[in-house]
């Protein structure tokens, strides 16, 4: 009897897996909740994008009338921004970027879970504004006084208000966590420039996320306010003026257009040099461009009120303009990495390769509003809202898909399949193309975004036809891929621990990894810790060889 | 071996490379904005296509480098490439690049914004612009100090509000609202300005620009408003000088096609309630004007439109309940019509003529 005592699962530590999963303090575990959740409201977003884009796909009101339209279109921007892109990509950070590393766990597991379980809560409040006489309906910019108590008379817009500062909430709580875990857990030999990119990008995205995120909470509690309790920030009657609004909200808005685009960045930057056989070309340079670009995220923001009137716009657009600097080295750096690599297109490196040729086409177009001459034409048509999807979407969401197909294996232990892949990476990106890029020629010819109907006269038909078609395709991409997930996760084929061969320490431990992440970590002497041990001997018989020579 | 091979291969590959001009050709027409009408639209449409022509190239660069690269380089042995770190003059040289076009750019931008943005000391025509939900009233300033013989156009959601300009003559707007947010655009002028409700003790926003071409331009508001911001539409007609001076003549002198219909066959009762009308069928007498007296009980938009086919031929006024309007109808003649909430096309009934 005296042999038994030391095993550690005792019969009474287990539990079932919905409480471990409800409670779990696991940053994989809470990684893979974020990604899960995100999706969800994707999938709602973007049937809410659909419903949109079938009510403009001809002339007349078909389906929708002008109100149930402009909650369609408000609710679609909304929880695709704040429940979609930010908080997918803070999962796969959360998942990543310990294991990157060398971590155990977050700095903070409790407060990580926290940071999460707002998310679904906020999410719900915000949509539960259609069970109480209808959902916020003025944009997912919410401007005053159009937002305001006066014009805005349903509880749809508070439920709004209080859903976002509960999601605002776990933006600031989960940037506190990823600054602190960046700089206290990282394993010996890991310093801040060995350190991946991705880690890098969160690093500043978090940072962004901590001084851009409370103002916009300070601005819709001001809101709030103003709505429920007779406040005057931003009523212009009452001595308030409406565009300090957009000032509070854009301070925030323009920094969260870097939020979403940095990590997704990073992960282009880790995907590029695995399927390459190269190192990410200027690694140095790269960083300092992350960190060029996130303060000079922060002196842009007014770009969006040119036509306002009521900004000094020289400023603005040489700021707005100069960011393009940074983000040029960036892709310099990125075609630098494919001159003379060993390429192989596999689905990860389709939707990186997808993410660069279609952020190319958001970046110019963003260099082209930075112009207010070119402005006044035309902001607030459908160019911007092609400019903001060739970011947030060709440039976002193609990284949240690249970064699915690269670590689902890591997550799982079994890889995506290829085929199927393809087939979603290819209908994704003639769809994306299709819905979005007639949508610059629209706004060219002055099609105002956010209409519920357009003139037959107007010559607009036959484009917003396409784009539907395109919107369609894109919905209809959905469905390889979650055939992929699910038979994948049900029966996929095992790959091993590194099926990519790897650069960085995630790679470094089993697929998936254990709960406390190493068993053991190789030496850390650069950014690709997990290269230089696949590749030890090379650099031994390369030194060898040099020995020889002399 | 390979030869034969790469000759068909070689020619689809042109093939595709033709098609994918043609498109691209097509597609650079399309960014191309509207023929401009007004001396500043010029300006900026000169510094649009410059910067598009710009754009254009770095785009082909980049595009082109990645397709290349990812032909040429694509894995066929397991060999390691060579593995290049960075390089800091490449690094120094790439930085440059970017930041001497976004200088010329810069600068180009700027000197077009300070031209088109330079008042005239004496606009040919001032007029007052007010945005509001969802319509635009345009009233024309004269110095005569006596607001009762204004000139001033009134829109509604329905029938947009006409600007009538002198072609050639610097015109300035003073825009003004009392709700939400609108904004001024049209299209063909290559300008938008927003109307803000700001408090007294700020100015309000003003446009200026001066047309050079005789016609009629459609505009309408760009910055979103609420329920109806997609029917805020308005049209700004410019006419030679003498034309101009007849048509505030014609307005002061009130002989304005205002709409009176003088009501002889009765009223028509309507009403609707929870998305549904509360009959089925009305009638009316064939070439009699009628009225509708239509009560909404809904706190949201109705209206009541009368359709033969695929034509309204009258659209009353959408609004939001509870109400009741009443609206005046010219005689129809004899047949059967729909009528429908064109909010909610699904609220239908049969108006009978006869």
């Amino acid at each position: 009897m005296a042999t038994t005592a030391l095993t550690p699962t005792s019969e009474t530590y287990r539990r079932s897996w919905v409480i471990e999963w409800l409670t779990t303090v696991d940053h994989k575990k809470i990684g893979i909740l974020y990604i899960v959740n995100s999706f969800a409201f994707f999938f709602a977003a973007g049937i809410l994008a659909l419903l949109v884009r079938s009510e403009l796909a001809v002339p007349g009101l078909q389906f929708l009338d002008e109100r149930t339209y402009n909650q369609a279109f408000t609710m679609h921007g909304t929880i695709m921004i704040f429940l979609f892109v930010v908080p997918v990509l803070s999962g796969f950070a959360n998942y990543i970027v310990p294991l990157q590393i060398g971590a155990p766990d977050m700095a903070f597991p409790r407060i990580n879970a926290l940071s999460f379980w707002f998310l679904p809560l906020g999410g719900l409040l915000i949509f539960s504004g259609y069970l109480f006489g209808g959902a916020a309906a003025e944009g997912w910019t919410l401007y005053t006084p159009l937002s305001g108590g006066k014009f805005s008379t349903g509880v749809g817009t508070d439920l709004w208000l209080i859903g976002l500062l509960l999601v605002g909430t776990a933006s600031i709580l989960g940037s506190i966590n990823f600054i602190a875990t960046i700089f206290k857990m990282r394993a010996p030999g890991m310093t801040l420039f060995r350190m991946p990119i991705l880690v890098w990008t969160v690093l500043v995205t978090a940072t962004l996320i901590l001084l851009a995120t409370p103002v916009l909470a300070a601005g819709m509690i001001a809101l709030f306010i103003d709505r429920n309790y007779g406040g005057s920030f931003f009523d212009p009657n009452t001595g308030g003026n409406p565009i300090l609004w957009q000032h509070l909200f854009w301070f925030f808005g323009h920094p969260e257009v870097y939020i979403v685009i940095l990590p997704a960045m990073g992960v282009v930057s880790e995907i590029l040099p695995v399927f390459t056989r190269r190192p990410l070309f200027g690694y140095r340079a790269f960083v300092h461009a992350t960190i060029a670009i996130g303060l000079l995220s922060f002196s842009v923001w007014a770009h969006h009120m040119f036509t306002t009137g009521q900004v000094f716009m020289p400023f603005f657009s040489f700021m707005t303009a100069l960011i393009a600097v940074p983000t040029g080295v960036k892709m310099f750096n990125w075609l630098a990495t494919l001159w003379r690599g060993s390429i192989i297109l596999a689905t990860p490196m389709l939707f990186a390769l997808g993410f660069l040729s279609m952020f190319l086409i958001g970046g110019i177009s963003g260099v082209m509003l930075s112009a207010p001459p070119i402005d006044f034409h035309l902001q607030d048509t459908y160019f911007v809202v092609a400019h903001l999807h060739y970011v947030f979407f060709g440039g976002s969401v193609f990284g949240v898909f690249a970064a699915t197909y690269y670590w689902f294996p890591k997550m799982t232990g079994r890889r995506l399949n290829e085929p199927l892949g393809k087939v979603h990476f290819w209908m994704h990106f003639i769809g994306f193309n299709l819905a979005f890029f007639p949508q610059h020629i629209l706004g060219i010819q002055g099609m105002p975004r956010r209409v519920a109907d357009y003139s037959p006269d107007a010559g607009w038909t036959l484009l917003n036809l396409m784009s539907t078609a395109g919107a369609v395709l894109i919905a209809a991409s959905v469905l390889p891929f979650l055939v992929n997930v699910v038979a994948t996760f049900i029966n996929g084929e095992r790959v091993g621990d590194d099926p990519w061969e790897g650069n960085t320490l995630e790679w470094a431990t089993s697929s998936p990894p254990p709960a406390h992440n190493f068993d053991k970590l190789p030496p850390i002497r650069s950014e690709r810790p997990v290269f230089d041990l696949r590749h030890r001997h090379d650099a031994e018989r390369v030194s060898v060889a040099k020995v020889e020579d002399q | 071996m390979s030869r034969p091979m790469a000759r068909p291969r070689t020619r689809s590959f042109l093939r595709a490379g033709a098609l994918l001009a043609l498109v691209l050709l097509a597609t650079a027409c399309g960014m191309v904005p509207p023929e401009p009408h007004t001396t500043e639209a010029k300006e900026v449409f000169w510094l649009y296509n410059v910067i598009l022509v710009m754009g254009g190239i770095v785009f082909v660069a980049v595009e082109g480098f990645i397709v290349y690269s990812v032909l040429r380089y694509r894995r066929r042995d397991d060999r390691l490439p060579t593995q290049i770190h960075g390089n800091n003059l490449v690094e120094l040289i790439w930085t440059a690049i970017p930041t001497v076009i976004v200088l010329i750019l810069f600068v180009l931008s700027t000197l077009t914004l300070n031209s088109v943005s330079q008042a005239s000391t004496h606009p040919g025509v001032t007029i007052e612009v007010e945005g509001k939900q969802w319509s635009w009233v345009f009233h024309y300033l004269d110095d005569d100090g006596d607001p009762s013989n204004d000139v001033i156009v009134q829109g509604t959601a329905l029938d947009g509000a006409v600007m009538a300009v002198p072609v050639g003559e610097p015109v300035k707007l003073i825009l003004i609202s009392n709700d939400v947010i609108h904004s001024f655009y049209v299209p063909a002028f290559l300008v938008k300005r927003d109307v803000v409700p700001l408090p007294e003790a700020k100015k309000p926003n003003e446009l200026e620009f001066t047309v050079t071409e005789k016609g009629t331009y459609s505009g309408q508001c760009a910055e979103f408003c609420g329920d109806l911001h997609a029917r805020m539409t308005f049209s700004v007609q410019a006419m030679a000088r003498p034309d101009f001076d007849a048509w505030t003549a014609a307005i002061r002198a009130g002989e304005t096609p205002a709409p009176s219909v003088p009501a002889g066959g009765g009223v028509l009762k309507v009403s609707a309630k929870n998305t549904a009308f509360d009959t089925k069928a009305l009638e009316a007498a064939a070439g009699q004007p009628f009225k509708i007296e239509f009560t909404n009980d809904d706190s949201f938009d109705h209206n009541v439109g009368i359709w033969n086919g695929s034509e309204e031929l009258f659209r009353g006024e959408i609004f939001s309940g509870p109400a009741t309007k009443t609206y005046d109808v010219s005689g129809l003649p004899a047949g059967d019509y729909t009528f429908v909430c064109d909010v909610h096309p699904a609220m239908t009934g049969t108006l009978t003529v006869k």
